[in-house]
């Protein structure tokens, strides 16, 4: 690790998980995990937020808690629970110390992201400037190119994270980065495809791209080694490990 | 190879894949011969059809496999690569019977991809019928498959897991480790698809001894084709 180029992973979860065995995929092992990696901060959302209505952003709170230096949280909006909503987006005002923007996991949840559903959840963020962290893929009928483009168009002020960067359909999320000044990459699944990062950079330049591993599913060294592992500058490294996340976040670094 | 700090490499052919066992085993054995820092996979068939050529008699006779054994240590092809799937065979004593048995008793590793379509009711398959079977589980996959794996590791003394997706999976190396010990895994990259200096970082700075690193990182598949008597 560099003192002078810390990393920010911008895309994680934490907790066990139905579909498959993740074994560090609790508060203190992702920290040591981190620490390993020289892992400055992890930007997640906890799968119980996003799949168990019952536990909800209560464990994105606690885990944030339990590591305040380290951990940052997107506020889980699940559209299958429209009530819970507004309760969610308050909290989100009400933790400023744990949130940094939403989730919005479309492909599981089953409802397409420009669904009336999401409305009050992309105009908080449109109002406010936030980032949201979007799952999309390239053939999603829920989270596609497609709908990105929609989202972008209507809400210009939300920064729209691509996580996974519209997986397979790269020629369209090259679009929608080079056409939309509020769409990113994100590069979780991105980085075991080799070449695509190559073909991101050379396309939109890196100061559009976030550093993202999906942790605790993917390992930081391995997408640490796949960027270091690329055909780019250090320069381009530099703005996806740390000085893209510093902007859209406000984290801070020393040079 | 040079760029990433990799010795030698055991390597195949997309062709074995995408266009016939014959012509991607010719284009493997074509590689390998430039360079002595590459060993080779052959694709397999039941044997039955004749189209694996070597081991075959002209008019179709019964398949020798100490021939085509014998033409495998000629040609430095140290492993076997089997794609039931995509070949559209079974792999089980029927199809395969003869020509596994003479290769489990000779410790020829046989390696499975699950990204390329192997199914993991295939796999439990083909050790059921084979027990003694070298196995390689290749490329397994994006998420983490320890609950395909494991049991495979824990029935099977001789199942072995390449590291190119464990490697992806957070803590997966050292976690297996932890379980099984390090002489159960053979480092890989899946190169040229994946970037092999990604696979190379998680293993260099898994939370296991320097003593496991070396083994995964060359030891173990050095003494599996130590083993191996072609």
């Amino acid at each position: 690790m560099l003192d002078d180029c810390p990393i920010y992973d911008c895309h994680g979860h934490m907790g066990p998980f139905f579909g498959a065995h993740l074994p560090e995929a609790d508060p203190d092992s992702a920290v040591r995990m981190m620490d390993r990696a020289g892992v400055r901060i992890l930007v997640f959302c906890h799968h119980a937020a996003l799949f168990a209505p019952d536990i909800g952003n209560r464990a994105n709170i606690d885990a944030v808690r339990r590591h305040p230096d380290r951990f940052r949280a997107y506020c889980a909006i699940n559209p299958n629970y429209p009530e819970r909503i507004d309760a969610d987006l308050a909290s989100f005002e009400l933790y400023p110390d744990v949130f940094v923007g939403l989730k919005l996991l479309a492909s599981y949840h089953h409802v397409p992201i420009t669904d009336d559903r999401y409305r009050p959840a992309w105009e908080f963020a449109n109002e406010r400037g936030l980032p949201v962290l979007s799952h999309t893929w390239g053939a999603s009928p829920f989270d596609g190119p497609q709908h990105v483009r929609q989202c972008a168009e209507r809400y210009p002020n939300a920064k729209i994270i691509m996580g996974h960067s519209c997986h397979d359909a790269w020629d369209k999320a090259i679009s929608l980065v080079n056409s939309y000044p509020n769409v990113y990459y994100e590069l979780c699944a991105v980085l075991d495809n080799r070449g695509m990062l190559e073909k991101f950079v050379e396309a939109s330049g890196s100061e559009r791209m976030l550093f993202g591993t999906d942790y605790p599913w993917f390992d930081f060294h391995y997408y640490i080694g796949a960027v270091f592992g690329a055909d780019i500058t250090d320069e381009d490294r530099r703005n996806i490990f740390y000085r893209n996340a510093e902007k859209l976040f406000g984290f801070r670094t020393e040079e | 190879m040079d760029a990433a700090g990799i010795t030698a490499a055991l390597v195949w052919h997309a062709a074995q894949f995408d266009l016939s066992v014959q012509d991607g085993n010719d284009l493997v054995t074509d590689a390998v011969a430039e360079s002595d820092r590459l060993m080779g996979c052959w694709a397999i068939l039941p044997p039955i059809t004749g189209e694996l050529g070597i081991g075959t008699g002209s008019r179709g006779g019964p398949f020798k496999p100490q021939e085509f054994f014998a033409a495998m240590r000629q040609h430095r092809i140290a492993a076997l690569r089997a794609f039931p799937e995509q070949h559209r065979f079974l792999f089980n004593r029927a199809a395969l019977g003869a020509f596994m048995d003479q290769a489990a008793e000779r410790r020829i590793p046989v390696l499975f991809s699950v990204e390329r379509g192997t199914l993991w009711p295939t796999i439990y398959s083909a050790l059921r019928e084979f027990p003694n079977l070298t196995c390689i589980l290749c490329d397994i996959g994006t998420w983490g498959q320890d609950r395909h794996v494991w049991p495979l590791l824990e029935t099977y003394e001789r199942v072995y897991v390449e590291t190119s997706y464990l490697a992806l999976e957070a803590g997966g190396i050292a976690a297996t480790v932890r379980r099984f010990g390090s002489d159960r895994l053979l480092f890989g990259t899946g190169f040229p698809l994946r970037y092999p200096e990604a696979s190379t970082l998680a293993l260099l700075h898994a939370d296991v001894s320097e003593e496991d690193k070396h083994k995964i990182a060359g030891g173990n598949l050095h003494r599996l084709i130590q083993e191996t008597r072609l």
